[in-house]
């Protein structure tokens, strides 16, 4: 079954036709190629497919295409304005926190969102939020790290 | 996933034809996080899903004096539609002022963003003996309130609603609507802890829920675990050991009872043995947690 869904993704409309039984995450990456989301478990367990999705975490492997009519989405490519990285990003680079980059699309939609919402978290805060993203490379220590540096200024 | 078909009804009617479509297999879908999954590998195959999500009341979290099957005095209970998010419990500041034990149960639950889809209705109607809402809803004496097709609405306490492992009352085509919470008198206390094999993000090996009602010359308690049998379970010896005092060694005591009310499995993420040890330490854990709020008896 097709349904016709209008959806906002970082600021741009679109207008798609989508499939009952595709989920977010085809739709964002094969028919928009919008490919920051990665698709990792398709379980709910990893967080390599998150997104915002009205300016919250959700994994885009879990929302089925249709359930995403009327959305405002939020992925990565979003996040740098006019050529200069969101300070999230950078801070991600400054302090190594990308190893292989599987996980950082979803790490840093994660932490935008807890920016978002806290400006100023705790440790604890960020690590609860980052909780449901997974990375199987840097053993979380400089991504938390990476999120402090971000949460610590004015 | 294999192919179906996707409604989203606006009328609770609309929403009962679909799902009673003559050989077609329909399910509910509300957050989809366990509906999804189990589509994908194939222990569901639906041909059509029906999104809940939209029904009138569904997305309600407010104060109702809809009393009746509650018990309460009007305006003291909380009602939350079904397809509420388990994040919007967690982060609601009347469930945390008046019902903390419900927004911590919420709060630990899987990850931010399966909070962020998942709903309270998918928590219990998935009946899961983890349920992490399910031993605070117990201890807070929720009602479920369903919808029929033929307008038969009714009301069951928590404790009736969850009948077997993955099983719970509904009948064919009906729809949980919403769950009421009666409102607790001002000094109760309550405790809630999940233990699993990682410190978050996973399914429980063992919760508590514990609420205590300190009153003049009594405290009444009650006590619920999950994840150590079939249901969910509420422990009615061990509250009865606190009523009559709580003490060090009445506590100890009524967490040891507390495993008289469980038929714990191994499973994948715990032996049985562990399991057993561990239900009397959480019980024990939580019977102290509130007892050190407590007036010393
Ligand atoms: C990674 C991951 C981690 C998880 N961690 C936890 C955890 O820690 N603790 C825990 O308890 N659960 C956990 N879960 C399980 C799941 O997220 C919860 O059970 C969740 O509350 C289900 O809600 P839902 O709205 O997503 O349900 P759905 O998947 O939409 O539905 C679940 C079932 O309930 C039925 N249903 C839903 N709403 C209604 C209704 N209103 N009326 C009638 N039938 C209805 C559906 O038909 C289906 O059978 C986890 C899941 C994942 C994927
Ligand atoms: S790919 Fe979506 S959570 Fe892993
Ligand atoms: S950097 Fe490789 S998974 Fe995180």
């Amino acid at each position: 079954m097709l349904h016709d869904i209008t959806f906002t993704v970082n600021g741009d409309r679109y207008v798609v036709a989508v499939r009952s039984h595709h989920t977010l995450l085809q739709v964002l990456r094969e028919d928009l190629g919008i490919t920051s989301p990665k698709r990792g478990c398709e379980n709910g367990e990893c967080g390599a497919c998150t997104v915002l999705m009205d300016g919250l975490p959700v994994n885009s492997c879990m929302v089925l295409a249709p359930e995403a009519d009327g959305a405002v989405i939020e992925t990565a490519e979003g996040l740098s304005k006019d050529g200069i990285l969101h300070p999230l990003q950078q801070a991600f680079i400054d302090h190594n926190a990308v190893q292989c980059g599987f996980c950082t699309p979803g790490m840093l939609m994660s932490s935008k969102a807890l920016l978002d919402r806290t400006p100023h978290p705790s440790e604890d805060e960020i690590r609860y939020a980052l909780v449901g993203n997974l990375c199987r490379c840097t053993g979380y220590v400089r991504i938390v790290e990476a999120v402090m540096d971000v949460a610590e200024r004015e | 996933m294999q192919p179906f078909d996707y409604y989203r009804p606006e009328s609770f009617e609309e929403a009962f034809e679909l799902l009673s479509q003559p050989r077609k297999t329909a399910v509910a879908i509300a957050g989809g996080t366990d509906v999804i999954p189990q589509t994908r590998d194939g222990i569901r195959r639906p041909d059509l899903v029906v999104d809940i999500k939209g029904l009138p009341g569904m997305r309600d979290l407010a104060m109702t004096s809809m009393a009746p099957c509650c018990g309460a005095g009007p305006d003291e209970c909380l009602y939350v539609g079904a397809a509420v998010r388990i994040n919007e419990i967690a982060r609601s500041s009347i469930v945390q002022d008046h019902w903390p034990i419900l927004a911590d149960a919420a709060a630990s639950i899987g990850n931010e963003q399966i909070r962020n889809r998942a709903t309270i209705g998918g928590n219990i109607c998935t009946a899961s003996p983890a349920a992490d809402s399910a031993p605070a809803l117990y201890v807070l004496d929720a009602s479920v309130l369903i919808k029929g097709p033929r307008g038969e609405d009714r009301c069951l306490p928590i404790a009736q609603f969850f009948t077997g492992p993955k099983r719970n009352a509904l009948k064919h085509a009906e729809i949980v609507a919403g769950l009421l919470i009666p409102g607790s008198p001002a000094g109760t206390l309550s405790f809630h802890e999940k233990l699993s094999r990682r410190k978050a993000g996973d399914l429980s090996i063992v919760s508590v829920a514990v609420m205590a009602f300190p009153s003049a010359n009594s405290t009444t308690w009650r006590l619920a675990l999950g994840a150590v049998g079939p249901t969910p379970v509420r422990a009615p010896e061990a509250e009865a050991i606190l009523a009559r005092g709580y003490d060090a060694e009445a506590v100890d005591l009524a967490a040891a009872s507390a495993y008289g009310c469980c038929s714990p499995i191994g499973d994948i993420r715990s032996s049985l043995d562990y399991r057993q040890a561990m239900v009397v330490n959480l019980a024990r854990k939580a019977i102290r947690a509130v007892v050190a709020q407590l007036p010393q008896a």
